[in-house]
């Protein structure tokens, strides 16, 4: 088990290291002169910093010099500044990474009960009318683009009935729990409905594949309930490779989160991606985009240990 | 069989059914794929029309008309004008068309790279296969929409476009088709691997390999063309899918850019407006809405009616 | 006579690559193995699943490349021959033939690797068809409208096509029924008389081996135990493990039945084969010399021609 964690560690950091020249590669690629991008948020820019900043990565400098001279400065900490908001990257970021965070929380705490709900009731009756009805919400929640889907709401429930905010921000500037939730309704409900119907769909496939095996033959044959049945055998089943699929949602999730914070005003990691790009923000684009990558890489290892340590029959290679 | 068949006997007459036959019999007893196909079908041929639509109504999409904004439906105008003046219903036909092409062209091209890489990797194994796999583990973990955003974003006259080629409209469009393919390719190479791994242990490629037969051969002649099923039911599916990045992308600001509509365009221009004409936002959306859903009834269609366990 | 394939110390290890961190496991499914087909016969190759049959056939086939030794081909074909005029037949004639294929095509598929012309080729696969015992007008039907039996009447025609000097019959029998077996093996023996052509035949029913084969290989943990003639193989048997094997089929062992004959255990895995003697775990007669040393194979007392790897043999 160490040995497989400190293996899966090792590659997670290499496929990081990839992605760090990748991303280094696409971002010089957005409009703009890199150099003059980067150095304009410095508040103490001075003429001689500018002239180091031009050595390191002017016109001229080849990619890979470029990337390494980056990459040096990374590894010591420096991120560089924000051309957007004139402060260090990093420090934009923390914070708009406990935001995405909080909204993710939020959806995933919401997601997992529904959609073991729904999944266990459609299970029930394979091809009945409950089954066909919550088949049909899963094929809507995949097929549903999450932009409309929040347009849809703010109309109806923001400028129709005027029920509920349409930002997702409070304006207050330390707002109780209460207002941060009454904020958060609609762009959680968004990310729910978007989130709720693979998984769903999974915990369905799976729990007809154990209703149908013997051991849960052998459980009703003991005589116990039916709800005993699909409570303490049946859906207990169903949750340990759930982890997997909820760690692979993640990536989904933070794509969806994205859309959502952007329509709804969020200062999370996605508008701050989106913002950078729109607006041609080198560094805060390039850190954004890695911390993102990071938060999906951890979250896999996290579901293939995980996967690993619940699931006695795999064996470690 | 008796004891004395000599093989001679026994050799069937025509099949009564061929598997095609029972499989659009199987798909037709679906109802909801049947009702998504019709669906489908409707839509498509409505985007189709658009230009003798325009020509009969005598409407252009893209000519603004200040003193036209806002109009509700009226019997030229059947569902109301836009910001502009254009009109909106047009305008979702030559949209649709955006939408569908870049849904069918993007998974023409997802699946040959991931027919590519899925039969390199699942054919020679060892060390290019773990190669190939590890690739796609890194971009399955990546978080699409924002990778998608960067690629939108990527200044293509610093690859060296000239800054017209760069805007035209085609190079607009065909590059969504690449960056969705780039990103999107890996569930069929998964599927398409798995797939070739199977076949390739069959006994027909070991005849073939004997009797002189290199990978080229195999691949072409025996793997191929029997792995079809479940590439045609992945790639089905990623219709869907890519139509869902297609117009996230657009409405977004780095897709189709305006003024050629797009459902997921002409979503951003709503957004602005959801105050005083909400109606703009609902049917390009529901547009898109129905479209993938349509399409993903379809691809569930297909893989029952393929899947040789649904034999009843 | 002639000798078709020469087989000299033959040796196929598998490294098994078990991730990073792992020490390095290898396979042995073949170790030191030398024997000959000649021309013209019927050769054998008898042991319990696991034992390296299917292993052996496919790297005379070429299908495996051995990690040593040689497989020499032609000193009956005048030693040129670059190509392997080997053929395969397979156990399951399901997985054996293309089912995206018409049966014409699959039969002439040697013919088109070697560049013949359509029409050509279909001929010659309308004429082995017949030969095998089956309609001209099954080359334009799909495999899945045979039955067993057929497919792998089909699976030999095409075996035969390319005019082989050898062909590999991996158990090609032991998917079929009983009724439809016997007439397998019949149209192999037809096959046989019609042509100069040879088999390597592998098996684990010593009761088919019987009737067909002119020599026969026991072959145990990719070791070869015995290699003897059908009359002296079945009639006196020189090695231990050929002695239980033969026990364990009632109708050919009758009457040589001593008791604590039959095979105790499983074979052992090839991961870690057991010391000197492969077959000491499971060997009545095993001595403390057998778990030291690997005994050689020598010639059983009084006949020169019955070779047996034991040290106690008859």
């Amino acid at each position: 088990m160490l040995r497989y964690t400190f293996f899966r560690l090792v590659q997670a950091a290499f496929v990081l290291l990839v992605m760090t020249f990748l991303l280094f590669m696409l971002i010089g690629m957005m409009p703009g002169d890199p150099v003059e991008n980067m150095l304009e948020g410095n508040p103490a820019l001075t003429p001689e910093l500018a002239r180091q900043m031009r050595e390191l990565y002017g016109v001229g400098v080849p990619l890979p010099v470029r990337y390494w001279h980056w990459l040096t400065a990374a590894f010591q900490g420096d991120f560089g500044f924000s051309s957007l908001y004139f402060r260090p990257v990093l420090e934009i970021l923390g914070p708009a990474l406990l935001q995405t965070l909080k909204l993710m929380v939020a959806t995933i705490v919401l997601s997992i009960p529904l959609s073991l709900l729904l999944g266990a009731i459609a299970a029930l009756r394979p091809g009945g009318w409950m089954d066909t009805a919550i088949s049909f919400f899963a094929f809507a929640s995949i097929s549903l683009p999450n932009f409309w889907l929040s347009l849809i709401l703010i109309i109806v429930f923001a400028v129709q009935f005027g029920w509920l905010p349409a930002s997702g921000t409070p304006l207050a500037d330390n707002p109780s729990l209460g207002l941060q939730i009454y904020h958060s309704i609609l762009p959680v409900t968004v990310l729910t409905m978007f989130f709720v119907g693979p998984l769903l769909r999974y915990v369905r496939a799976s729990m007809i594949e154990t209703m149908s095996s013997d051991y849960i033959r052998t459980a009703r044959a003991k005589g116990l309930s039916e709800t005993t049945v699909i409570v303490k055998h049946a859906l207990r089943n169903a949750l340990i490779p759930m982890v997997t699929v909820l760690a692979l949602g993640f990536g989904m999730l933070f794509s969806g989160a994205l859309v959502v914070e952007t329509i709804f005003g969020i200062l999370g990691m996605g508008k701050m991606i989106f913002d950078a790009i729109r607006y041609v923000d080198f560094n805060l684009a390039l850190i954004g985009l890695l911390l993102a990558t990071i938060v999906t890489l951890v979250s896999n290892l996290l579901a293939d240990l995980a996967y690993a340590w619940l699931d006695p029959r795999i064996t470690l290679k | 069989m008796s004891a004395i068949d000599t093989g001679l006997a026994g050799i069937p007459s025509a099949p009564r059914q061929t598997i095609w036959q029972l499989r659009r019999k199987r798909f037709l007893r679906n109802k909801p794929a049947v009702i998504a196909l019709a669906i489908l079908v409707t839509l498509t041929a409505l985007c189709v029309l658009a230009y003798p639509y325009s020509l009969l109504m005598g409407l252009d999409p893209n000519e603004t008309n200040l003193l036209m904004r806002f109009r509700p439906p009226t019997a030229t105008h059947w569902l109301g004008t836009d910001s502009l003046g254009r009109d909106v219903l047009l305008r979702l036909m030559y949209g649709g068309q955006v939408s569908i092409a870049v849904g069918v062209l993007g998974t023409l091209l997802t699946a040959l790279i991931g027919i590519l890489i899925g039969v390199w990797a699942g054919f020679l194994g060892g060390k290019v296969d773990a190669f190939l796999m590890r690739l796609t583990d890194v971009v399955i973990a990546l978080p699409m929409t924002p990778v998608l955003i960067v690629l939108g974003a990527v200044d293509l006259s610093k690859l060296g476009l000239s800054q017209a080629l760069a805007s035209s409209p085609g190079v607009v469009f065909l590059r969504i088709v690449v960056i969705i393919a780039l990103v999107d390719w890996t569930t069929i190479a998964r599927i398409t691997r798995a797939a070739t791994i199977e076949v390739r242990q069959r006994e027909y490629v070991k005849a073939a390999t004997v009797s002189g037969a290199r990978h080229l051969y195999n691949v072409l002649v025996h793997v191929l063309p029997n792995i079809t099923t479940p590439i045609t039911v992945a790639a089905t599916l990623s219709v869907g899918r890519i139509i869902l990045f297609e117009s996230t992308l657009s409405f977004l600001g780095f897709g189709i850019v305006p003024p050629t509509p797009s459902w997921g365009n002409m979503l951003t221009n709503a957004q602005e407006l959801i105050i005083s004409a909400p109606a703009l936002a609902v049917y390009p959306g529901l547009l898109i809405f129905l479209t993938v859903i349509s399409v993903n009834f379809v691809g569930d269609g297909i893989r029952i009616a393929f899947d040789p366990r649904s034999e009843k | 006579m002639n000798a078709l394939v020469e087989v000299d110390n033959l040796n196929l290890h598998f490294p098994i690559d078990d991730g990073f961190f792992k020490e390095k496991l290898t396979l042995r499914a073949l170790t030191d193995v030398s024997f000959s087909v000649e021309e013209d016969e019927t050769l054998a190759i008898v042991g319990e699943s696991g034992s390296g049959k299917t292993t052996l056939g496919y790297t005379i086939s070429g299908l495996l490349t051995p990690t040593s030794g040689r497989i020499k081909f032609g000193a009956a074909l005048g030693g040129h021959s670059q190509k392997r005029p080997v053929q395969l037949v397979f156990q399951d004639p399901f997985s054996a033939l293309d089912p995206r294929m018409m049966v014409g095509d699959i039969v002439a598929e040697p013919l088109r690797l070697q560049g013949v012309s359509r029409a050509e080729r279909l001929q010659q696969a309308d004429d082995v068809l017949e030969q095998v015992g089956l309609p001209a007008e099954s080359a334009r039907r799909y495999p899945h409208e045979f039955s067993g039996g057929q497919r792998q009447r089909i699976a030999i025609a095409r075996a035969l096509i390319a005019k082989p000097k050898l062909i590999v019959a991996d158990e090609p029998l032991s998917a079929l029924d009983v009724s439809i077996q016997s007439q397998i093996l019949n149209l192999l023996n037809k096959i046989k008389r019609d042509r100069t052509i040879s088999y390597l035949f592998i098996s684990h029913d010593l009761g088919v081996v019987h009737h067909l084969a002119d020599r026969v290989i026991v072959l145990y943990l990719g070791r070869i135990m015995e290699i003897a003639s059908r009359q002296d193989l079945f009639a006196t048997p020189s090695h231990p493990y050929t002695q239980a094997l033969l026990e364990s089929v009632p109708r050919i062992g009758r009457g040589r039945r001593k008791p604590g004959q039959a095979l105790k255990g499983e074979i052992p895995t090839p991961l870690s084969p057991p010391p000197g003697c492969v077959f000491h775990t499971r060997c009545p007669r095993a001595q403390e010399v057998c778990r030291r040393q690997i005994p050689e194979l020598l010639p059983a007392p009084g006949r020169p021609e019955q070779l047996s790897a034991c040290h106690f043999k008859d």
